[in-house]
Parts: structure tokens; C-alpha cells; sequence
């Protein structure tokens, strides 16, 4: 018995040698709230509706729903009659903590804008988790957010998904076993940056020879890598392990399929060349961001299975952003039978507060567009979708039995602007209650205006 | 011949557009908020020559038009107090940016600089913004840059209030202490307060006048920015300081009584900390009531609710948007000013009433016999920013909804089978 137990740790320790994965989230929920919410109203984030209908979470899962359950006594009670209850917000465009509040040069830190390829650096070691904006996000209804790096390079480096609830190490933070994405991004930012200081890239032609060229470098560290994994054990003792490179050990990270790709791009055009650079190097595009003109390309980014994430109505601050429609959304979600893959996110401190909002709004622009969308299908928007993008939709992003009780209680439906979020639950543990005041402070938030009370007072 | 007498007078009426504006128009079945009003009333509105011309709450009105609105909720066309429109055509595109000089540090217009054709009118007017304030961007003086008032029906021939706002800034810079803007502004406008019309009665005088004065010649001052300084005191001009730390928002109201300035504050995201200050020396504020952020060491006490607590003051408030182009989420911050505990009349006014008010926009910014016709009528609540407008009337005469943005949602939804060169 002991051999055995002996061997399944040599065993395990062989796998966490060969795929060792530093900077390991800690990650503990709060104190679990079992709970049975009676009688609400639901969109479950996979687009059905349930009326007047329960839920039980117990030890941070959920762990039924349905018509007058029988919540045993031991479970608290929350009267959900009259409100709405949906999965936990998930935006998958963030920058809390890497721009954090106040925004200051000297917490700055979303963009290493030294060279247009920085595929070595992480998202999560730029992250100030005492940002204040965090515990914003949470009070509208956010438990979980993808935090990039910026556009300005080519290849900006790795994003991160982390939990919302604020901690002060990021470890602590992040999503346990949520896969890493690796930014990009097309068009002007990145030509803009470099071609100002006379460098590569000054135009979109100067992009894309940027992207392939780090792919080639890729595909070579990779063979290396491969070449000398596929080797016995002694083999190996006789020859040399390539020596690690941070930037390429990201990029293959991405073509062996571990590292989903998330591509700022606002222009049709851009989006299709880049589908077309991704087929070159045989790696997959997991969404574009921002995609501005997502509603030229609808077909092309359903077909080849790549998520559109959207502003509802933003436009014209720069010249790719200057074909808006307030259909994007429900046209890339309509897509090829309605196979499209579409989010709503915020990449915005105040948008991230009010994703049910902006949700509300493509979806009323849809409608006018023709199309026949239901609210519960367009909460996906805001839910599902986006924990598919992060690669977490098997632990949550819908109210599932059995996935993670990340829960939001509105005061009415959440397709209003009326709505506030109530009860927030991360992983069955309440952590924001608007009638007791039960809410985080970051650090940041205390005896900064007057030293006996907290930034913002009630 | 007579006949052709005939056809040629009714080809007149027909494509004469001032018949257009005297065509007597009823809109039927509204719920009416008015902008004075806090709440509601069930209501006809008669429109004719662009004017209103009666309101009626019983006895339905005779008109050659009559629209019944069953029901719909009317309002004023909103006006936006803070803006670009006209002036930006894109954000991060410097060659459509005409709101900067380099040259006029205090009187600097942006008026004869309003594109009509800009694709934010129809746009803004879309969504129910019939008429905006349009300011530069500050300039190197702390008070420096003139505003107008433009009205969003895409004629040519604009119809405008010009250089009716002087702007100015007192914060954080980075680069001087928030103590030397403060000096300078109180400077400047101790050197405007002095000008009388005498000095300003040639451009010879004037120079004279910059000359024996060390703030107008260290700041370099030419004609149109002692004229401007001048108009300041002479017209008692609205001016708009974008200013957020409390502290501050102290000082200004400290040069307010200085100067018996026509003050507002924009920003002014501390405000809840001197609010009976600001209440009691009657400090209209432009506030963005959905950011709760505290961007910087001077908005720490940024909060959700801080519109619900101007009202509860009484202070008259007005709101803004903190992305630019994005004019039309004024409508979306005020909802969640509502959600977060501001009156819905409040919110109505802060959007039409107040901002008319404030500005000396007469006859505008609230549905009343003897005002233009600047009406919205609207598919359901137009504080939530999913219902749109379903008619908007400026000057008294509908006005096209169509907008760029839903030409091309037309041509990426309709037509599929042509290439998308080939569709309408």
C-alpha cells in the first residue's frame, strides 16, 4: 500500500515537472451560504427562463433548480419573489489593476510598450489589487473578469482570469485552472505607437509581417521543444533541453492549443486576414475584441467558430471604430442560424458596472434589426459566452447544477437600467449584500478623504 | 394657363419648406413631461410655425397632421451641455479635430468651425438630442475657449447661439501647482473685471491696454481675448470650470463672489463633500452622474449617488458623458442616477430644462406654449437606453432618424445575396 502510494506520487510529480505551471492560484471562496432562493425569476445564462421557480447552492455549487424545493432547514432563506436571478457577470475584456483607479502613471502598467512583440510578459504581474474599481464591478453583479494587457503591441502578452474577490495577492485572485489567453491586436494602435517612433510597425502591412514572423520563430522553439520531449529518458540525459524563452514558451503555449488567442480588432478586413494568418500557423482564434465592424464578417466568424466581443454602441473615438451599428451584437449572434458566438463587454471601469445594460441596449437594437432574440438568450451575452472565451464555462458562466454557485440577485429584470444588483455570490459564498452593506474594501478605500471613514460613504 | 398658375403655386407649397413648419401639427395621446414639471400628464401638443402653440389636456385639437402617440411618453429634445458635436468628427484623428488653437488662448470660438454635415448630428439626434453645447478643448489659459450653442437639424444654414460659454480648468496638472492656475485665473479675471466699453472701443485702445497690463501681455493676449474677457463681465457670460476636488471647488466659489461671476462647475465629482456651499452660493454643476470612479487624487469621493444628493440640496444640475463622441449616453447616466435614488423629473430636467436655463437658451428646453418645437416622442421609457426615439421635431418640423449606423445595419441585413458594394 505504501509502494503504491509512493509510486502515484513519483507519478505526479513526473506531470507537474513536465507541465509545471508557476505563479499557481491560492484562490479560497468565503465562508459558503447555503442558500435556497424562493421563488425567483431566472435567466440561467445558457438562454433559458425560469419563472417563479428555486434554487439551492450548497458548498459553493449549485445544487438544484426547480419548482418549490424543498430547502431543508438548515439552508438560509432568501425571498426571491418579484426579482431576477442570473449567473454570475463575466466581462471578458478587463483592465482593472493593470489601469487601476486612480489612473496614474505610477500604476500604469497594461502596456510594455517598448517593442511590438512582448509575448514574454503576464497580465497578472502588472494587476494592483488594492484597485477600488474591483469592488465596483462586483456591485454590478461581476464575479468573474479577463484581465488583458493593452493594444498597443502586436502581441501584448498573456491575460489572466481572475475571481472578484479582491484579495491582496493576485495568486489569490485568479480562476484555478483557467487557461492563460495571449493578447493581440491589429490595426492603429500598434502602428501608430511604433511607426511614431519610426519603428516596425508603421502601417497594417508592417502588422501582419509582425504577427507571422513571431510565428515562425514559434513554430521553430516549438519543434525544438517537441523534438527533444519525444525523446527516451536517457536520450534526453545525452542531449540539451532547449533553454526556456519566455516569449516563445507563450506562443507555443498558443499553438499547442493551451493559450487562448483574444485579437483587438476593430476592422472586417483586419479580423479576416487575421483568420487567415491564423490558419497559416494552425492555431485558433478564440474571440476578437472590440470588432467594431464584427456585423460585416458575421458568417465568416461563426464559421470558423470565433467569438465577436462588443461594445453595444460605442463609435468614432478612432477611425476603426467609425462604422457602428447597434446590431453588431445581435447580428454576429444571429449568424449562420444563430451559431454565433456574441459578448458584451466593457474594457471600462464603468461599463463593467452595467454589462446587463449595455446587454439590454444590443439587444433592443436587434429587435429592431428584425431579428427574434429573447432576453434569456441574450443573457448569454453577458454569462455563458464569455466563460466559454475564458475556457471556465465548465465550472460556471450558467446555473447548472453542479457548476459554481456564482449567482446574482436583481431588484428587477436586469434588462432594465433600473436594476441594481442585491446579492452577489462567488463560488456560494455571499460577498456583496446591498441591504446590510456587506461589500469589500480595497485598502485604497480606507481613511483616504477622512481618516475615520471609508472613500465612499453611503 | 390658369392651370398651369395652379401647379406652379402648388409646386411652391409643396416643396417650399416653410409650408412644412406652418403645417399645423397635432401630436395626439401623449404622456407629456414637460421639463418643469415633475411628474406626467396626459396631454396635446398643437405645433405650428415651429412653435407650440397650445397644450391641452382635454378637448382634442384640430391640425392639418395629427399624430396619435397612444400613449408614449414626450419630452422636450434633449440638450447636451457638454459636447464635440460638429467640431470632432473622430476622436483619435487629428485632421477631423477642430477644437484646439494655438494661437487665442482666452478668446478662442469654435463656431464658424460647426460641420452641419457631421455624422454625430443625425446620430445624436437619433437619439434624442436635438440641440448641444459645443466647447473646445482648454486651452493654455486656466479661462480660455468660447462655446456655442448649435441646433442638430443638419441645415446648412446653422442655427446656432454662438460664443454664448467661456470655459476654464483649475486641478491637478502635473507639471504646476493647482495654487499658481488658481493665481493666474484670479489674474485674468481681475484684469477683465477692470475693462470697461470705452477701453474696448478700438483695436488701438486695446493694444494699450494689453501693454499696460503684466498678466495680458505675459499671457500674450490679442483683441479677440480681451473682447471675450470683456463680454465676460459686460454680458455676465455662463462660465464653465471643469474642476473636481472639493478644496477647489471651494476656491471658485470663493472667485464667484470676487468676481459676481455667472459660474458652473463641470465634474465636480467631489462636490457631495461642500455641497452646502455649492447650494448655498446656487452653483449650477454638469455632472457625469454614472461615474463613481475615482480617476484621480482629485475624485476620490466619486460616488453613484451623487445626483441624488444634489438634488437633495437643490442644486440645479445638468449631465455630461466622460467618453467623448459617446454624447448619447447622457440618457443612460441619468437612468442609473434614477436606480441610484435621483427623481425621474429631476433626471428629465437635468436633461432638457436645467441646461436651457442655465445657458440663456430662451424658449427652448421644455414643452410650453410659446417655445420651439423641439419634441421627442419616444417607443417607451426615455431614460432607459434601450428605447429609442420614435419621432423627433426640432424647430416644429420631424426630422429623419436615419443615420449612417443604420444605413449600414440595413446593408449588412438586407440584400445578403448582392455583394455588399451592390446593396443599398
Amino acid at each position: 500500500m505504501k509502494k503504491i502510494y509512493i509510486l502515484i506520487s513519483i507519478i505526479s510529480f513526473n506531470i507537474e515537472a513536465t507541465n509545471f505551471e508557476p505563479y499557481e492560484s491560492t484562490y479560497k471562496p468565503l465562508p459558503y451560504s447555503n442558500t435556497i432562493f424562493k421563488n425567483a425569476n431566472i435567466y440561467d445564462g445558457d438562454g433559458n427562463e425560469f419563472l417563479e421557480t428555486d434554487i439551492i447552492i450548497q458548498n459553493g455549487k449549485i445544487i438544484a433548480i426547480g419548482k418549490d424545493l424543498p430547502g431543508a432547514n438548515t439552508l438560509t432563506r432568501v425571498d426571491a419573489t418579484g426579482k431576477w436571478i442570473t449567473p454570475g457577470i463575466i466581462d471578458i475584456h478587463s483592465h482593472m489593476g493593470v489601469y487601476p483607479a486612480p489612473s496614474v502613471k505610477t500604476s500604469s502598467d497594461g502596456n510594455e510598450a517598448t517593442s511590438p512583440v512582448t509575448a514574454e510578459v503576464w497580465a497578472e504581474h502588472s494587476i494592483w489589487t488594492q484597485d477600488p474599481q474591483f469592488a465596483l464591478a462586483l456591485k454590478g453583479g461581476v464575479t468573474t473578469f479577463h484581465v488583458l494587457p493593452g493594444s498597443a503591441n502586436l502581441i501584448g502578452g498573456r491575460g489572466v482570469t481572475a475571481k472578484n474577490l479582491q484579495r491582496n495577492t493576485i495568486n489569490s485572485m485568479k480562476f484555478p485552472d483557467a487557461p492563460h489567453s495571449l493578447k493581440m491586436a491589429c490595426g492603429e494602435n500598434p502602428k501608430r505607437v511604433y511607426g511614431n517612433r519610426g519603428q516596425t510597425p508603421s502601417t497594417r502591412m508592417g502588422n501582419i509581417a509582425g504577427y507571422r514572423k513571431s510565428w515562425i520563430k514559434a513554430e521553430g522553439y516549438l519543434s525544438r521543444l517537441d523534438e527533444y520531449e519525444a525523446k527516451s529518458d536517457e536520450a534526453k540525459e545525452l542531449s540539451y533541453k532547449p533553454t526556456r524563452d519566455l516569449e516563445l514558451e507563450t506562443l507555443a503555449g498558443v499553438l499547442r492549443g493551451d493559450i487562448l488567442v483574444h485579437n483587438h480588432c476593430y476592422r472586417a478586413d483586419e479580423m479576416a486576414m487575421m483568420i487567415d494568418v491564423a490558419k497559416e500557423f494552425d492555431y485558433k482564434i478564440t474571440a476578437f475584441h472590440h470588432a467594431v465592424e464584427a456585423y460585416k464578417i458575421a458568417d465568416l466568424l461563426a464559421e470558423n467558430n470565433i467569438c465577436a466581443a462588443l461594445w453595444a454602441d460605442w463609435w468614432g473615438f478612432k477611425h476603426e471604430a467609425y462604422d457602428m451599428v447597434q446590431a453588431n451584437v445581435a447580428i454576429v449572434d444571429q449568424a449562420r442560424n444563430g451559431t454565433g458566438c456574441a459578448i458584451v463587454h466593457s474594457d471600462d471601469e464603468i461599463g463593467i458596472q452595467h454589462l446587463n445594460v449595455e446587454a439590454s441596449k444590443a439587444l433592443s437594437a436587434g429587435i429592431k434589426a428584425g431579428f427574434n432574440i429573447s432576453k434569456a438568450r441574450a443573457m448569454k451575452w453577458i454569462t455563458s459566452n464569455p466563460a466559454k472565451a475564458a475556457g471556465i464555462y465548465d465550472q460556471t458562466g450558467s446555473l447548472k447544477v453542479g457548476k459554481n454557485a456564482d449567482v446574482v440577485v436583481w431588484s428587477k429584470n436586469p434588462f432594465s437600467v433600473y436594476a441594481l444588483a442585491e446579492k452577489v455570490y462567488i463560488d456560494g459564498a455571499l460577498a456583496f449584500d446591498k441591504a446590510t452593506g456587506f461589500e469589500p474594501n480595497s485598502d485604497f478605500d480606507i481613511g483616504i478623504i477622512n481618516p475615520s471613514n471609508k472613500r465612499i460613504e453611503e | 394657363m390658369i392651370k398651369y398658375k395652379i401647379l406652379i403655386a402648388l409646386s411652391f407649397i409643396l416643396f417650399n419648406s416653410s409650408y412644412l413648419e406652418a403645417e399645423r401639427i397635432v401630436i395626439k395621446n401623449a404622456t407629456i413631461y414637460d421639463g418643469i414639471d415633475d411628474s406626467s400628464y396626459n396631454g396635446h401638443i398643437l405645433i405650428e410655425n415651429g412653435l407650440i402653440k397650445k397644450l391641452s389636456k382635454s378637448s382634442a385639437i384640430q391640425g392639418d397632421r395629427v399624430i396619435d402617440v397612444e400613449g408614449k411618453i414626450v419630452t422636450p429634445g434633449l440638450i447636451a451641455p457638454d459636447t464635440e458635436i460638429g467640431i470632432v468628427e473622430i476622436g483619435a484623428l487629428s485632421v477631423t479635430r477642430d477644437d484646439e488653437s494655438n494661437i487665442y488662448d482666452v478668446g478662442f470660438s469654435i463656431h464658424s468651425a460647426f460641420n452641419p454635415n457631421s455624422t454625430l448630428i443625425p446620430w445624436n439626434r437619433s437619439n434624442g438630442i436635438t440641440s448641444a453645447i459645443t466647447l473646445p478643448r482648454n486651452t493654455s489659459s486656466p479661462i480660455g475657449g468660447l462655446g456655442s450653442f448649435f441646433l442638430l437639424d443638419s441645415k446648412m444654414n446653422i442655427n446656432s447661439n454662438a460664443d454664448m460659454v467661456l470655459i476654464g480648468r483649475l486641478g491637478a496638472s502635473g507639471s504646476s501647482s493647482r495654487a499658481e492656475t488658481l493665481s493666474l485665473m484670479d489674474d485674468i479675471l481681475s484684469f477683465g473685471s477692470s475693462l470697461n466699453k470705452k477701453d474696448i472701443g478700438s483695436d488701438l485702445t486695446i493694444d494699450e491696454l494689453i501693454e499696460s497690463s503684466s498678466i495680458a501681455s505675459y499671457l500674450d493676449l490679442k483683441t479677440r481675448d480681451v473682447k471675450t474677457l470683456f463680454r465676460l463681465f459686460d454680458e455676465n457670460l455662463p462660465l464653465i470650470i471643469k474642476s473636481h476636488r472639493a478644496s477647489d471647488i471651494l476656491n471658485l466659489i470663493s472667485l464667484k463672489k470676487k468676481y459676481d461671476l455667472n459660474l458652473i462647475i463641470m465634474g465636480a465629482q467631489e462636490a457631495s463633500l461642500v455641497i452646502d456651499d455649492i447650494a448655498k452660493n446656487d452653483v449650477p454643476l454638469i455632472i457625469n452622474p454614472i461615474n463613481n470612479i475615482p480617476n484621480s487624487f482629485d475624485e476620490l469621493a466619486s460616488n453613484i449617488k451623487l445626483a441624488q444628493r444634489l438634488e437633495k440640496a437643490g442644486i440645479t444640475m445638468m449631465f455630461n458623458v466622460s467618453r467623448d463622441h459617446n454624447y448619447h449616453l447622457i440618457r443612460q447616466g441619468a437612468g442609473v442616477a434614477v436606480a441610484n435614488g435621483l427623481s425621474y423629473g429631476s433626471a428629465i430636467k437635468a436633461l432638457t430644462s436645467n441646461v436651457a436655463k442655465v445657458f440663456n437658451i430662451e424658449n427652448r428646453g421644455s414643452i410650453q406654449v410659446g417655445n420651439y418645437a423641439d419634441i421627442v416622442v419616444w417607443e417607451d421609457d426615455p431614460l432607459e437606453p434601450s428605447s429609442m426615439p420614435e419621432r423627433v421635431f426640432i424647430n416644429g418640423v420631424e426630422t429623419d432618424l436615419t443615420t449612417r449606423s443604420t444605413r449600414l445595419r440595413d446593408r449588412y441585413t438586407k440584400d445578403l445575396d448582392k455583394p455588399n458594394t451592390y446593396r443599398n
